[in-house]
């Protein structure tokens, strides 16, 4: 059995980041895209706290980012779950494949 | 104890630190202030863009009578010559669009506060973005201009194509700094350090010790996603024509100056920093290469598609994503004279993009319509406002003597020059580059001419289809006839200006 490294915190980081962008790339619903979001933000935040943890010299500011990036996280769903439910009042609908009116 | 010893240092600098962050705390204070008056019954009638106007006017003194040059707050941002520049720029455009604003009645006044809330926080977030210096505060302003920008873009209420282009411009944005964040995260943590010039220490050692790994390659590429994403450059430019054509012409007047000048400003800021310490013919001149390739096909793509269009939102947009194709021209050359000739084009840029957008604000404040018809005959319906039109498409298209064309001749130059170094230098393929960038420049400014000159000649030429005058106010006349001064002046006097420009890029890095 090896110890827990650094490495094994950035590969499960990198498959959050990966589920994330498979999330935003195939959900058609606006809300799941934003999970997606979340999932690559998430999957960011693990990289600091992993950096915090094995990184010397880089202690405390880690924590602050993960802590930042928590805040900042919290602040786009409020924005994003706003707009989300202005379009849904004016269409119906959630699908981002029906925000077809502009183009061209 | 080293803590206690920087904690000391912090304590001392503070006084000194806030003073010169003024301008941003008034702006904050601005924020503040307006979310407060909505508490009050007899403040939510009142219309609150004059005082934001004020407040902007005053942090743009502070910021105009600033000439000191250092870091502040323990190093998460520099306050110099190339940050000034651009703090001036930014209130000065808020200042404008404000005014803008009243002139068109976009936002009521029972709306008015949300309006400043978010114009002054997004000003607020651009700020920072031209004054960071530490990868975690390029994020956060990065965010801070963003998500203003979002609802900012749906503002227009009860109308699907303003909900549908918040939408679209929300999700690519969070979907975008997501990645961008990734990124920063992985540099973060192979570089050891998120403040900026250690950062660029530790890349040119993490060179210097046999090229870079997978992790630092993805970072860099992730953090540049994320800031390809916010000056709409190829492949990350599809979400810009459709957020301009839903918003409101105030909102994307907004975004063309204001955010794209950000965008650019942290872009140069983080080119230079970053790459200092990395030895020129390698990597800086890949990263040159990369950067030059995506100028070409966006300038290009952007003349291309506006040829065809009929909405006046719509085409402004197509000519704001090549726009920012003749900027990162010049971005690409990463040499000092070529950052002081973007920051030219950006102060010609201002004004007649932001005249563009009014004009249109103003046709649809009068006529209900933003399509290339609602111009026609407009020199016959009002000459001032047809004239003003004129000199505008005139400058965007690059006809002396106006800003357009000085900004575009000083790009190119600094696009020649660059090409001509590297010939001489021995690498010649990169002089050939940036020859052909060149070439590829002047091509697409005459293709830009077919669709500048299709409006104008539904301006001037084309008979109206409404005979009666439009009778615009005194105001809006003023409004862009000072605006319109102010294209021509930049266009004949170029030394003070160039001189600003050369001051602003040698405090760069």
């Amino acid at each position: 059995m090896t110890e827990l490294g650094l490495t094994h915190f950035l590969i499960l980081s990198a498959f959050l980041f990966a589920c994330g962008l498979l999330c935003i790339a195939t959900k058609r619903n606006a809300v799941g895209i934003l999970m997606g979001v979340e999932l690559v933000l998430n999957a960011a935040n693990i990289n600091f706290v992993a950096f915090t943890r094995y990184l010397p010299g880089f202690r405390i500011e880690g924590q602050v980012f993960a802590v930042l990036v928590i805040v900042l996280a919290a602040a786009e769903a409020a924005v994003a779950l706003a707009i989300i439910l202005n379009f849904y009042n004016n269409r119906g609908t959630v699908d981002v494949d029906q925000a077809n009116d502009l183009k061209g | 104890m080293p803590l206690d010893a920087e904690l000391a240092r912090l304590d001392a600098t503070l006084a000194h630190d806030l003073l010169r962050f003024g301008p941003e705390l008034l702006l904050c204070l601005g924020i503040v202030g307006s979310l407060f008056a909505k508490l009050f019954r007899a403040a939510t009638r009142v219309q609150l863009v004059p005082f934001a106007l004020l407040l902007t006017l005053v942090a743009l003194g502070l910021v105009a009578s600033d000439a000191q040059d250092s870091a502040v707050f323990g190093g998460l941002l520099r306050l110099d010559s190339f940050a000034n520049f651009f703090r001036v720029f930014l209130l000065l455009t808020a200042a404008l669009v404000l005014a803008l604003t009243r002139l068109t009645g976009l936002p009521d006044a029972t709306d008015s506060a949300d309006f400043v809330t978010l114009l002054l926080g997004g000003t607020l977030g651009m700020m920072l973005m031209a004054s960071a210096n530490h990868l975690i505060m390029v994020f956060l302003a990065i965010e801070m201009a963003s998500l203003p920008s979002y609802v900012l873009a749906g503002f227009l209420k009860g109308k699907g194509r303003s909900s549908e282009a918040a939408l679209k411009y929300v999700v690519y944005g969070a979907a975008a700094s997501g990645v961008m964040l990734y990124g920063i995260s992985l540099l973060v943590g192979q570089l050891g350090t998120a403040y900026l010039p250690s950062a660029a220490e530790s890349l040119g050692a993490a060179f210097r010790s046999g090229g870079f790994s997978l992790s630092l390659t993805a970072g860099l590429l992730f953090l540049f996603v994320g800031l390809g994403f916010k000056l709409a450059v190829l492949p990350f430019q599809f979400w810009l024509p459709d957020v301009f054509e839903g918003a409101a012409a105030e909102v994307g007047a907004m975004l063309a100056v204001a955010s794209k000048a950000a965008a650019v400003g942290l872009t140069l800021r983080l080119l230079f920093v970053l790459f200092q310490h990395v030895p020129i013919p390698a990597v800086t001149e890949t990263v040159s290469a990369a950067l030059a390739g995506v100028a070409v096909l966006t300038a290009t793509l952007g003349n291309v598609a506006a040829l065809v269009q009929t909405n006046l939102k719509r085409l402004l947009a197509y000519s704001t994503i090549a726009h920012a194709g003749y900027m990162l021209m010049a971005i690409a050359c990463i040499q000092r004279p070529a950052a002081a000739a973007v920051l030219f084009y950006l102060a010609g840029y201002l004004p007649m993009t932001l005249g563009a957008f009014a004009v249109v604000a103003v046709l649809r404040s009068l006529t209900g319509s933003e399509e290339i018809d609602a111009a026609r005959g407009l020199l016959k319906r009002s000459p001032v406002l047809g004239v003003c039109t004129a000199v505008f498409l005139f400058s965007l298209l690059g006809v002396p003597p106006l800003a357009g064309f000085a900004g575009k001749f000083q790009v190119f130059t600094a696009v020649y020059r660059t090409g001509a170094f590297h010939a001489a230098g021995g690498h010649p393929w990169l002089g050939t580059l940036f020859n052909v960038v060149l070439a590829a420049g002047v091509v697409n400014t005459v293709v830009s001419a077919g669709y500048y000159l299709k409006v104008l000649k539904a301006v001037a030429l084309d008979d109206p289809t409404d005979e009666t005058p439009l009778g615009e106010g005194v105001a809006v006349r003023l409004y862009l006839l000072l605006l319109t001064a102010a294209v021509v002046v930049v266009g004949v006097w170029w030394d003070p200006l160039t001189d600003l420009t050369w001051r602003a890029a040698v405090g760069l890095g």
